[in-house]
Parts: structure tokens; C-alpha cells; sequence
């Protein structure tokens, strides 16, 4: 059965009255607010101004820059439905609240379709792209191509493929990898900003995750690493997604 | 039990370390103004503690030295922060309490280090809290850890 919002709302309402959440009143509402904005209008954003003043109470000419209470509730929210599967594996759904944003993700986990062995997992990268015509910027990017290969490739569950996009669709032997990891970068002095898309190639090739990254480059390679590891987690939690099952309502 | 993982990269260690390294050595301002900001996010809590903050606030420096000399040793600070929460429990602390005590250490270095705070130090900050409450927050449930 596709995920609903009656499904959605019963597991967060068992979350929510677990020991982990049972005496967090603020951290529940909070994650009320965002699943229930989800909910009623999937494309929404959920800005951290409106979880500000709607659970926290704070006034309408409150400044998020000075006062930090929603980023700290975030990160502790995050981490609390971490802990909070890790004792209750969910049976359908998982929400997730993938760092950077506010608005949910509902994974289907469970009932989807069978899974893809871990082993199963391709995905091709191609150099990521600088968008400047500084060939230092380039060097930057193909320095974060190799450093992205690099941490995907320690992870067992995929088969991280190097060569361009356009070398292996002119090999064309018929094995099309699942996904196309794409990223370009802009550069702004020391302000570097990333976009990366997931596209998923085994479907309707849409795009699967996507995400922008930001950075002042102070240490090229504290940076690259830095970038590196952020990708790595949210595509080892996109990815993870796909493992267990498929959403329709991300 | 199930145990939470610091889960802190080395960019992340360095960033708190740099952030730390650029409060003022040996000036209680900081720590001062982190009890300022929190009486002020939740006057509640001054009941809590002693009219003079100065020794509390002697305390949060020395604690937050421990912290970041603790960084590389997640047992030793999940161990530590559970005890703590349970003898918050003690006190009466309640969960939601956490938040503005969060808030106000970000405010802190937000405060004193002006643009010298930049937005991955307080990202690492927020990490780090968010497992460091979140042990106190289990020490107040299910009481300090067995030795």
C-alpha cells in the first residue's frame, strides 16, 4: 500500500508517545508542525521564521540569525529520531528531517517493493563541473570528485562507477547504472556553493535527491573533506531510502 | 541499551576546537553572558541555581573545556553528560529546559566572537549539543550510568 497521510499520522503519533518523545513537549510539536505542513502541502517550504514563532513563541519580529532556538531544536530533533529508531525500527514509515531543511521526508519502509540487494547499487559520477572559467576552480572540483568517489566507494552497499557520463553510454553494453550523481559548482571568492543531483537512470530518470552545499574555503582540502562527508551522508540516507523501499510522497 | 554515537568528524572537533581557542582565556565575560542570555530565554531556571553565578560560571568554562579535551573520547562524555542529567533530574529540570540552554551557547559565541563564528563552527556547535543533551536527557530517564 503507497504511503497516505493516515498512515503517516499513526506512526507519528506511536513516536510521539514513546519515552523519547513523551516528556519533549516542544520537540513534539515541532515535529507536528513540520509533518502536518508536509502533509497538507508537499511542496511547501517550512521556513525556520514560522516553526520559530508557531512552536516556540517567539514574536513576529523575532530574527533567527540572534536568536538560534529553532537550528538547536532541529539538530536535537534530528537526533532524537535517530536514537528513536534505533530502539523502534519502523514497520511502514520513517520520517526523516534531512539536515538543511525543515521539511520532512516520509520513507516507505517495509511494504514497498522488494528490495535491491545492497550489492545491486550502482552509480555513476561523472567530474563535478566548475561553472568559473578559473581552471583552479576545476582543479577544486575534480579534487571533490576524488575525495565523493572515495567515501561512496567505502561503502559495501554500492558500486561507484568513475568514468564520464559520456564514455559509459557510448560503451553501451546494457547494464545502465541506477543512479547518476551530477554536481557543479560556483565560486564567489572564498564562497563556494554546490548543487548536486541524484538522478535516478532506472526509472523515469527524475531526479531522485538533490541538494545545495555551501562553503568558505579557507583550507582546500579541510573543505573538500568536509563536502565530501556531508554528500556522503545524505546520499548514504537517499540511497538507504531506495534499499528499503520507495516513497511517494517526498 | 542503546547508545547514541558522537558521530564528530575531525573538521567538526577542529571547528569547536577553533571556536573555543578564540574566547578570551581566563575572562568568566563568556560564561557570564551564556547565564545572562538563559535567565533571560527562561527565567525559570534562575531559581535553579545560586544568586552569585560567579562560581556556575567558573563551571560552564571548566565544563566546556572538558568537553572539547573529551572530543576524541564519546564514552567518556556520554558517561559523564548521563550522570549530569540525572542529577538534573534531581533538580528538576525539565526536558524542554535543554533547548534554551542550547540557545543561549550559541548566543554566547555569537556575542563574543562576532563574524569570527562562522556558520560551520556554530554547525558543530549544534551537533555537538544535540548528542551531548540528548545523553543528559537519557541520565534523567533512565538514571546515571553503571559503573
Amino acid at each position: 500500500m503507497p504511503l497516505n497521510s493516515a498512515i503517516v499520522n499513526q506512526h507519528l503519533d506511536q513516536a510521539l508517545s514513546s519515552p523519547l518523545f513523551r516528556n519533549a513537549e516542544r520537540q513534539s510539536r515541532f515535529l507536528r508542525f513540520v509533518v502536518d505542513a508536509a502533509l497538507q502541502t508537499p511542496e511547501a517550504t517550512i521556513k525556520e521564521f514560522d516553526i520559530g514563532v508557531a512552536v516556540y513563541g517567539r514574536r513576529s519580529d523575532y530574527d533567527p540569525r540572534t536568536d538560534p532556538i529553532v537550528r538547536v531544536e532541529a539538530a536535537r530533533l534530528r537526533a532524537r529520531l535517530r536514537e528513536y529508531y534505533e530502539v523502534t525500527p519502523p514497520e511502514r514509515v520513517r520520517i526523516d528531517i534531512p539536515k538543511g531543511h525543515y521539511v520532512p521526508v516520509f520513507i516507505q519502509v517495509g511494504s514497498g517493493p522488494p528490495a535491491q540487494t545492497p550489492s545491486d547499487l550502482s552509480i555513476l559520477v561523472p567530474p563535478f563541473r566548475s561553472l568559473s572559467t578559473d581552471p583552479s576552480d576545476q582543479n577544486f572540483c575534480d579534487g571533490l570528485t576524488e575525495e565523493v568517489v572515495h567515501k561512496l566507494a567505502q561503502d559495501h552497499r554500492l558500486r561507484v562507477i568513475t568514468q564520464s557520463a559520456a564514455a559509459w553510454l557510448e560503451q553501451g553494453d546494457g547494464t545502465r547504472p541506477h543512479y547518476l550523481l551530477e554536481a557543479s559548482v560556483r565560486r564567489a571568492g572564498a564562497e563556494i556553493r554546490l548543487t548536486l543531483h541524484l538522478t535516478e537512470l532506472t526509472g523515469m530518470g527524475s531526479t531522485y535527491f538533490s541538494n545545495i552545499y555551501q562553503a568558505t574555503v579557507t583550507d582546500i582540502f579541510a573543505t573538500q573533506e568536509k563536502l565530501a562527508e556531508e554528500i556522503r551522508g545524505d546520499l548514504s540516507a537517499a540511497l538507504h531510502m531506495s534499499k528499503t523501499g520507495s516513497s511517494d510522497m517526498q | 541499551m542503546v547508545r547514541q554515537s558522537a558521530d564528530m568528524d575531525s573538521i567538526t572537533i577542529r571547528h569547536l576546537r577553533e571556536s573555543i581557542a578564540l574566547l578570551p582565556a581566563g575572562d568568566p565575560g563568556p560564561a557570564h553572558e551564556f547565564y545572562r542570555r538563559l535567565f533571560e530565554l527562561a527565567p525559570e531556571v534562575r531559581s535553579l541555581f545560586k544568586p552569585e553565578i560567579g562560581p556556575q560560571a567558573k563551571k560552564f568554562s571548566d565544563m566546556l573545556g572538558w568537553v572539547i579535551a573529551n572530543l576524541e573520547h564519546p564514552d567518556e562524555l556520554q558517561s559523564q553528560m548521563r550522570a549530569l542529567g540525572a542529577r538534573h533530574k534531581g533538580y528538576g529540570v525539565q526536558t524542554d529546559q535543554y533547548a534554551p540552554v542550547g540557545s543561549a551557547l550559541i548566543w554566547m559565541f555569537q556575542r563574543t566572537l562576532g563574524d569570527r563564528f562562522t556558520p560551520e563552527m556554530e554547525e558543530a556547535w549544534l551537533e555537538a549539543y544535540a548528542f551531548l543533551s540528548l545523553e543528559a536527557e537519557r541520565g534523567s530517564r533512565e538514571g546515571p550510568p553503571q559503573s
